[in-house]
């Protein structure tokens, strides 16, 4: 693929991921720090239609962007977002590379629990003392399960209608 | 379209993950604790061993709050605030964990031995 061809599809994607992140922050939740991770789906198809590398860039723009719109930025919470996406998208990275048992919905799980736990891990080394992680990990890594694989899910919807997409054009 | 099976949902490796985090949450380590301490509006304390069954009468903002020691656990039984946030936590006893009456401006919480604030 041309460079400007690249350019232009990660810049889309980015677009598209930021919105998702910006949109997910504005739905009221019952208890902050539980989200969704819609935007997680973009990264995962960053990560394979174009690399670890892409989908890393994607992720931190999306940290920096997304924080810039809604007014987050370095702050605890920008901190946060931006390691667990870090982290999370360097594992969903080897996952994709090596896991080959693994399909998307394992991939996705993956990047959400590897994302939580980073942050619970952050939250308390941080602010709440090494003795919170007993309380905080057990309920966070439920939830991640179960939102890891709803976006796995709809991540591989969207990435089979983008590649009949693709063959058509 | 090959790429489109390698990646379809409900793989033998998905379950595996799935259970290899269900597993692991019971691996958490749960450290019980060893005292109950409370403190109000952050200038009276109270420290309490957890090993004691004790019903507490504690006076706070607002009114007075009754707090449960038994069986190594801790809960409120009466408060006057209006929410009642404080009695609907029920019973806490692991180190770390709390009880929080915002109107009453009480905290409850679980801490171990003493020599764990240095050691940790």
């Amino acid at each position: 693929m041309q460079l400007q061809n690249r350019i232009a599809h990660i810049s889309v994607f980015t677009a598209a991921t930021v919105s998702l992140f910006v949109i997910e922050s504005l739905i009221p939740r019952p208890v902050p720090g539980i989200r969704l991770g819609l935007a997680n789906i973009f990264i995962l198809l960053v990560l394979l239609n174009y690399g670890y590398k892409e989908a890393l860039l994607v992720g931190i723009l999306k940290s920096v962007i997304g924080s810039i719109v809604i007014g987050r930025l370095f702050t605890p919470s920008f901190l946060l977002s931006i390691s667990g996406t870090i982290v999370s998208v360097t594992i969903m990275g080897i996952a994709v590379r090596y896991g080959r048992g693994l399909s998307l919905m394992g991939i996705s799980i993956l990047g959400a629990e590897s994302h939580t736990i980073t942050q619970v891990l952050i939250i308390s080394v941080l602010f709440l003392g090494k003795a919170s992680l007993s309380f905080l990990l057990p309920p966070f890594v439920l939830l991640s399960l179960i939102t890891g694989s709803i976006t796995g899910i709809s991540a591989y919807w969207l990435y089979t209608k983008l590649e009949r997409k693709v063959e058509i054009a | 379209m090959q790429s489109n099976n390698r990646y379809r949902p409900l793989k033998i490796g998905d379950f595996v993950i799935i259970l290899i985090f269900l597993s692991a949450l019971f691996f958490i380590p749960r450290v019980e604790g060893k005292k109950v301490r409370v403190i109000v509006d952050k200038e009276k304390e109270f420290i309490y061993p957890l090993n004691e069954d004790r019903i507490l009468k504690i006076e706070g903002k607002i009114g007075i709050i009754m707090i449960e020691i038994k069986d190594g656990r801790v809960r409120v039984i009466e408060s006057t605030c209006p929410l009642k946030i404080c009695m609907k936590m029920g019973w806490i006893k692991n180190k770390g964990e709390q009880i929080v009456c915002v109107p009453n401006r009480i905290l409850i919480c679980i801490e171990g031995e003493q020599f764990d604030a240095i050691t940790e």
